[in-house]
């Protein structure tokens, strides 16, 4: 495939973001390329999710810009917009299921929305997202409320993934998750990306997730992008956030160069 | 990349066959499966219809989930697929259907089924309610045992909330009623010369009903709801499950101080409501008849007993216990879902108008002997 050769999926450019006095970035610059897994990681208030939901289009930046797949959310029109925004699925740290309605309905939201489909189709490919997600048909009939935390999160990954988008967005997938499910659920994270042949873009604190999925790092901290590269570079740069943070991620490296782990 | 497209080729030997080709994708922008399977239905219909898929640069869940629909959920021979999609359709055609699953659900009630439920439903909420009152009863009798544990500090915060902040409101609402009354009855009352008697009138229907229900409607609009919300989202968020954890009484906290608060305050409120409509009444009368506000307030006390005032604070008593305890048992019973927290929080405020009303009702038929 021409995957090299495509323009790059998402292009920070310059990007600046005061509230009032505080200044939250400064003058990022980030490129995510297409099929690549790029982690954000950085201390607490370093300003991942902020940055995430500029990416996404939530919020937007005092200066610089945001490209996604080529183009500025903002300059389109409303039809462009929807279009674009098709093009990903975002996955919230809590989910963000819509509590009124159930696992089924939650997950159809989006097809239903793009009026292309009659309900039997709606309901094959809700099932088919489910089984994606790993999760049973009887499950479909619960409310989130019903549901345990691993189940919210996979529902919500269902429903991000519904409407097959190129690009995933996740933030903090594995929070509030115990080790075994948080374990599981990156593999299945791993799994979708090599099925749908995904680029997918997410913040995290775990050190786990991190050297599971991820190909590319972006290390926030002092307002900046301070290292852009792979895990294993990362003990190049002199930083001492970085450092810090890479001594956990060598170990976990290690753990997984031995041979007859996994 | 291509947009989604079919053409249909003839067989030598006769029969046709429909050939797909392009990106049957939803990543391809231009897709629009609604088109494509309106102009796909005569060929899904057709029985001895074949399909090449061969020709498909790429072919999603979507795409397939269209086609198999259309071939009526089964793949035979007729179509011709790479390896890669065969799997992917017969992963599809695994699938539970829409018609296997459903069969259980979305069965109509009869009518007597739903009268039952309904009814069961109000008994559910009637024993939910009488054990809220038989815990706040507990409540009361703990708290003389232990008078130092009176939440004073929420009771004021409630009196606060739920009165001092409610008087512009009330107090304007009066006003204007008690203006609109006077000029309305001033009209008849001219007609037959009997000027006199809107003191009379005025002065009855606003202290003995309209302050009380006037007041009761807008607290259980205003404190009511804002009750009812406020305890459902504590629900929502665990704040009352980390309120229990800590050894605190959820109901010495948070409804024994509305229920004692609103109660408390709601005689002086309905007092408040009654002088403002009053007060309208007279600036409407005085324009209207030339009836002087001296001879107003002179004359007020000797045509409506004292006993009629007594009666009004007993029904705000009454109102103000009905509307909190009504709004706090819809608090109590909101699930974590935001659909529920706003069937909640509006069943609580026409409940709880509802029951004033009601509760009136009974009063001025119990109480039709006293102060006429």
């Amino acid at each position: 495939m021409s995957d090299a050769l495509q323009a790059p999926v998402c292009e920070v450019h310059k990007l600046w973001t005061e509230y009032g006095p505080t200044i939250i970035h400064r003058g990022l610059e980030l490129e995510v390329r297409h099929g690549e897994v790029m982690a954000l990681v950085g201390g607490s208030g370093s300003g991942k999710t902020t940055l995430l939901r500029h990416i996404v289009g939530l919020t937007e930046p005092t200066r610089g810009e945001v490209r996604l797949f080529g183009t500025v959310l903002a300059e389109l029109d409303r039809e462009g917009q929807r279009q674009t925004r098709n093009r990903f699925g975002m996955l919230f740290q809590q989910g963000a299921l819509f509590s009124a309605l159930n696992v089924f309905e939650n997950v159809a939201f989006p097809l239903r929305e793009l009026h292309q489909f009659d309900e039997d189709t709606i309901h094959l490919l809700v099932m088919h997202k489910l089984a994606l997600v790993e999760l049973e048909p009887k499950h479909a009939w619960l409310l989130p409320a019903q549901l345990s935390g691993g189940m919210v999160k996979r529902v919500g990954l269902a429903r991000a993934l519904a409407l097959e988008p190129e690009l995933l967005v996740l933030d903090e997938p594995t929070a509030g998750l115990d080790p075994d499910r948080s374990k599981k659920f990156v593999h299945l994270i791993k799994n979708l990306r090599q099925q749908l042949g995904l680029t997918v873009i997410f913040v995290t604190h775990d050190l786990d997730t991190l050297t599971e999925l991820t190909d590319r790092v972006a290390v926030l901290a002092d307002q900046h992008i301070v290292a852009c590269c792979t895990l294993a570079d990362l003990g190049k740069v002199e930083h001492p956030f970085v450092s810090n943070f890479f001594q956990g991620v060598r170990q976990r490296l290690d753990r997984l160069d031995q041979p007859g782990v996994n | 990349m291509a947009d989604a497209a079919f053409r249909i080729e003839d067989y030598p030997g006769g029969g046709r066959r429909v050939v797909l080709s392009g990106c049957w994708s939803l990543r391809e922008v231009d897709n629009n499966f609604a088109d494509l399977r309106e102009q796909l239905r005569p060929f899904f219909v057709d029985p001895f219809m074949h399909w090449d898929l061969t020709g498909v640069e790429q072919i999603d869940s979507a795409g397939a989930a269209v086609l198999l629909e259309g071939w009526g959920h089964t793949i035979d021979n007729r179509m011709e697929l790479l390896p890669g999609q065969r799997a992917q359709f017969s992963m599809l055609a695994a699938l539970p259907t829409r018609h296997s699953i459903n069969a259980g659900h979305g069965r109509v009630k009869t009518l007597l089924r739903r009268m039952w439920d309904a009814y069961l439903n109000f008994i559910f909420h009637l024993v939910d309610f009488i054990g809220l009152l038989g815990a706040l009863a507990l409540e009361v009798l703990y708290l003389l045992r232990h008078p130092h544990e009176i939440p004073w500090k929420e009771i004021s915060a409630n009196v606060y909330k739920g009165g001092v902040m409610a008087l512009p409101v009330t107090g304007l609402v009066g006003f204007m009623i008690g203006i609109a009354m006077s000029y309305l009855m001033a009209l008849q009352l001219r007609k037959f010369g009997a000027d006199i008697f809107i003191i009379n009138i005025l002065g009855l229907a606003v202290i003995r009903e309209l302050g009380p229900i006037l007041t009761a409607v807008l607290v259980a609009g205003r404190s009511g709801s804002a009750m009812t919300a406020q305890i459902g989202v504590m629900r929502v968020t665990e704040e009352i499950d980390a309120l229990a954890t800590m050894g605190i009484s959820r109901v010495l906290r948070l409804i024994l101080p509305k229920v004692v608060g609103l109660t408390l305050v709601a005689p002086l409120l309905v007092f408040w409501t009654s002088c403002w409509a009053l007060a309208g009444g007279m600036v409407a009368a005085n324009l209207q008849l030339g009836i002087g506000f001296e001879f107003f307030l002179d004359y007020l006390p000797r045509v409506v007993k004292p006993v009629n005032l007594s009666l009004s604070m007993v029904k705000a008593l009454m109102f103000g216990l009905l509307v909190t305890l009504i709004a706090c048992h819809f608090g109590l019973r909101v699930k974590p879902n935001t659909e529920s927290l706003s069937a909640s929080t509006t069943t609580s405020v026409v409940v709880a108008i509802t029951a004033v009303i009601l509760v009136d009702a009974i009063f001025a038929i119990f109480t039709r002997s006293v102060g006429l």
